[in-house]
């Protein structure tokens, strides 16, 4: 058995991992929150991305868009990360074991790498944008979009699978 | 309070078991599909009111002014709330039988009739009246369409469960 399947099992019998999965309550009041969540940081992330790609809030200028949603999408994430925690405690075996789980894992892990390297790499000279976007700007929007609605379909898909 | 209550019980067993909700009931994974569609449609809407209405409460894009930001999100918040109704009519036909004994779907539909409405009053008459130091008013409209969306997603999320 590999360690990483000892360690969820290990996290399957913890007290209250057992209690979250029995108790009625809890599961759809976390998903909940981890819904509005979603709405919160995927909602404003979006908005980022599109004026990144120029088909959105074309004038305003895009440091004004990114700096003033960012907080936001930042404060929706760890919400999600939080509430998301808190689920996969809940059902710790049954995500391990869910195809559906792991592409969503991995497309988070992209994410926040395209997160980083936006910051690290893309954004020392934001504040020529508005006059000439540059192409590595646009592919992080491009990337943004298409990981994050992955990871939400998967997300979704978890329930299923 | 439920729909069942209101209409009569044929109505919601035809919409189950008639083209095109028969199809929807038993299509392999249409249901988890269309689902699927819904929710990113949720995430689209309620981004963009979110941000149009933390601007009337004076948070977050407040270098931008309301109407400007208005003007940027309003068609998105339509295209948002028609693709909800297009991908949730085909969710409601496929356990129209099971909703129509459902309390929160009711509740649901009755805050979205009240957020559709506020959102064409009131909540457009703010935007319109706007100021740069925010108004009354728009915070009013700002919190009412808040908590009828809020209302909206929890009742519809409480489908599942109740």
């Amino acid at each position: 058995m590999s360690h990483l399947l000892s360690f969820v099992q290990w996290l399957n019998d913890t007290p209250l991992s057992v209690y979250l999965r029995e108790s009625d309550w809890p599961f759809p009041i976390i998903e909940t929150i981890h819904i509005l969540g979603l709405g919160f940081s995927v909602g404003t992330v979006m908005w980022v991305d599109l004026r990144l790609l120029g088909l959105a809030m074309r004038e305003a200028p895009v440091t004004d868009v990114i700096e003033q949603l960012e907080p936001w999408a930042i404060g929706g994430f760890a919400v999600m990360f939080v509430s998301g925690s808190l689920l996969i405690l809940s059902e710790p075996l049954k995500c391990y074991n869910t195809l559906a789980f792991r592409i969503k894992v991995v497309l988070l892990i992209l994410a926040a790498l395209n997160v980083l390297y936006f910051h690290k790499r893309v954004m020392h000279n934001v504040d020529d944008w508005d006059r000439n976007m540059p192409w590595r700007a646009k592919m992080v929007g491009i990337l943004s979009l298409i990981l994050w609605l992955g990871v939400v379909i998967a997300g979704r898909w978890t329930a299923y699978f | 309070m439920t729909f069942g209550k209101i209409f009569p019980a044929w109505f919601f067993w035809r919409c189950e078991n008639t083209l095109p909700g028969s199809w929807f009931k038993h299509a392999q994974w249409f249901f988890a599909i269309d689902e699927t569609f819904h929710i990113m449609a949720l995430g689209m809407l309620i981004g963009t009111l979110v941000i149009v209405d933390l601007r009337l409460l004076g948070f977050g894009m407040r270098r931008q002014s309301v109407s400007q930001l208005a003007g940027f999100l309003g068609p998105w918040t339509l295209l948002g709330v028609a693709s909800m109704i297009v991908t949730g009519i085909p969710l409601f036909m496929s356990e129209a039988v099971k909703l129509s004994g459902s309390s929160p779907f009711f509740f649901k539909m009755v805050f979205l009739v009240c957020a559709v409405t506020l959102h064409f009053t009131l909540h457009r008459k703010a935007i319109a009246s706007s100021t740069r130091q925010g108004s009354g008013l728009g915070k009013l409209a700002a919190c009412l369409s808040l908590m009828c969306w809020l209302g909206v997603a929890l009742a519809g999320r409480a489908i599942a469960f109740l």
